[in-house]
């Protein structure tokens, strides 16, 4: 019968949790085969290298245990700590508070017809009735004719009050005007006699005035043009000087140059006269002596 | 701890000094349970803290004090199972992370607390636990817890079973495939008894 351990087998017998007979038959097929005692030789290395990760060394930190629950009874009162009985009883605190506080206050909220009235403190039951008392129940067509008589007494009062500030207004501005017009005319009197002398002086100012404007203005034009005129006769003067004086001094270049050029005749002619003379000789001389 | 021990007793009746004296005796196993869990400090603590918590709560149901270990880790593993689904849902990056990538903190091997002679040795030791966890936390939540409870907490396949609430077969066969994975992941990265170099 040929055994051949399993992979429980193998980490039974790496462990050492493996059964007595189950241990030998192990043992008898490690023997018998190499490859498995290679293969368990493998096993060991590797637990081998397993151990040599570290263990970390740490301190345990100090624990506290709300033990609230066991102190006041175990189990009979966790079902107080569950989340639903916890938001229940925390709705009823808050209900609770509320309630208190309304009574502290003497809150009051009323609903009435189409009223929402919240009030604090005491109830003023006479109050109330006079303003129901003063607040009688009218219908449309009262109300309506409340309106109009109200109107026409309204509107007949300020017809009288337009009337009377109408009146008053023309009274105003027919004195107005008859006083002003008074004041103008006299106004018109006094510039009718005045203007004639003030005309007279204004216009013989004026005359005078003008006149001398005009002598000033012939003066001075006369005088700008004298300047203008003299200027440029100086400068006329001047430019036939230095025109004369370039024509005489071209006459002179010109003087000089003929003067030269007939030196010049001269001496080519004397030279002429000279070689025609000492090639013709003496007799000529003594003939002409002759 | 002794198995029926009169301090689980006395727990269990409601005293808070029996109660806070386990707690001093077992926070260390079900810290270094969930780090090895989770690779995160801040998430071992939050486990064990919660897990101790429920413990002082719900003592009064510990049925059978010779059991208390299987149901101490049975709460230890359901916390690191619901953490482990927050972890999932959410996008935060654990603090112990961030300060191992930047802080400019002392040598590895200074920190450690099992101070060995040889500096050397004690950085090469801390390097390979490193390896180890990440290679751990590369295995399915299911591989990993059982591997973790069997290898590093030293529980048997029938307390295994008991807190998992599976058979004993199941849980060998999960061990199994656990290891097998875990001698693939690290012959992945060329680890073995040769580059290590330790003595067995």
């Amino acid at each position: 019968m040929s055994y051949r351990p399993d992979e429980k087998d193998w980490m039974a017998y790496l462990y050492g949790e493996m059964e007595e007979g189950e241990k030998l038959k192990f043992e008898s097929y490690i023997e018998q085969h190499a490859d498995a005692r290679e293969e368990l030789g493998r096993w060991k290395n590797l637990r081998a290298m397993l151990s040599r990760a570290d263990e970390k060394e740490v301190i345990a930190p100090p624990l506290f245990i709300d033990d609230r629950r066991r102190s006041v009874g175990g189990r009979a009162v966790y079902w107080l700590r569950t989340p639903y009985v916890k938001i229940a009883m925390s709705v009823a605190a808050s209900l609770l508070v509320v309630i208190l506080a309304g009574s502290a206050t003497r809150t009051r909220m009323t609903i009435s017809g189409h009223e929402f009235r919240l009030s604090f403190g005491e109830v003023q039951e006479g109050k109330e009735g006079q303003q129901n008392a003063a607040s009688p129940i009218l219908s449309e067509a009262q109300v309506q004719e409340m309106i109009n008589t109200s109107l026409n007494r309204n509107n007949s009062l300020m017809q009288a009050n337009l009337e009377e500030t109408q009146k008053k207004l023309d009274a105003s501005i027919r004195k107005n005007l008859a006083l002003n017009s008074g004041r103008i005319n006299d106004l018109l009197k006094q510039a009718s006699t005045a203007s004639q002398q003030q005309i007279t002086q204004y216009v013989q100012g004026m005359r005078q005035e003008n006149m001398q404007q005009v002598k000033d203005y012939f003066q001075l034009t006369s005088t700008e043009q004298k300047k203008y005129i003299e200027n440029l006769l100086v400068d006329f003067a001047q430019y036939l000087q230095q025109q004369r004086n370039s024509d005489l001094e071209l006459v002179q270049t010109q003087m000089k140059s003929l003067e030269q050029n007939t030196n010049l005749f001269k001496q080519e002619t004397e030279q002429i006269l000279s070689g025609i003379i000492t090639t013709v000789g003496t007799p000529v001389r003594q003939e002409t002596r002759n | 701890m002794v198995h029926g021990d009169p301090l689980i007793v006395r727990a269990k009746t409601g005293d808070q000094v029996a109660q806070g004296k386990i707690v001093q005796l077992w926070y260390k196993r079900i810290y270094n349970f969930g780090y090895k869990f989770f690779l995160d400090h801040d998430m071992a603590m939050e486990v064990s803290q919660k897990t101790f918590i429920s413990m002082c709560r719900n003592f009064h149901n510990l049925q059978d004090p010779s059991r208390f270990k299987s149901w101490l880790y049975k709460i230890a593993v359901n916390y690191c199972r619901e953490e482990a689904r927050k972890k999932k849902g959410s996008r935060a990056l654990s603090f112990d992370l961030v300060w191992n990538m930047y802080a400019e903190d002392s040598p590895k091997w200074e920190s450690s607390a099992q101070r060995l002679d040889n500096p050397e040795r004690q950085l090469q030791q801390l390097e390979l636990s490193e390896i180890l966890q990440k290679a751990l936390l590369e295995l399915s939540e299911e591989q990993r817890e059982i591997v973790i409870m069997k290898e590093y907490e030293g529980l048997k396949f029938r307390e295994i079973a008991e807190i998992l609430n599976l058979s004993e077969n199941t849980v060998k066969s999960r061990m199994y495939y656990g290891l097998d994975g875990l001698k693939k992941i690290l012959k992945k990265r060329n680890i073995n008894e040769n580059t290590i170099g330790y003595e067995l």
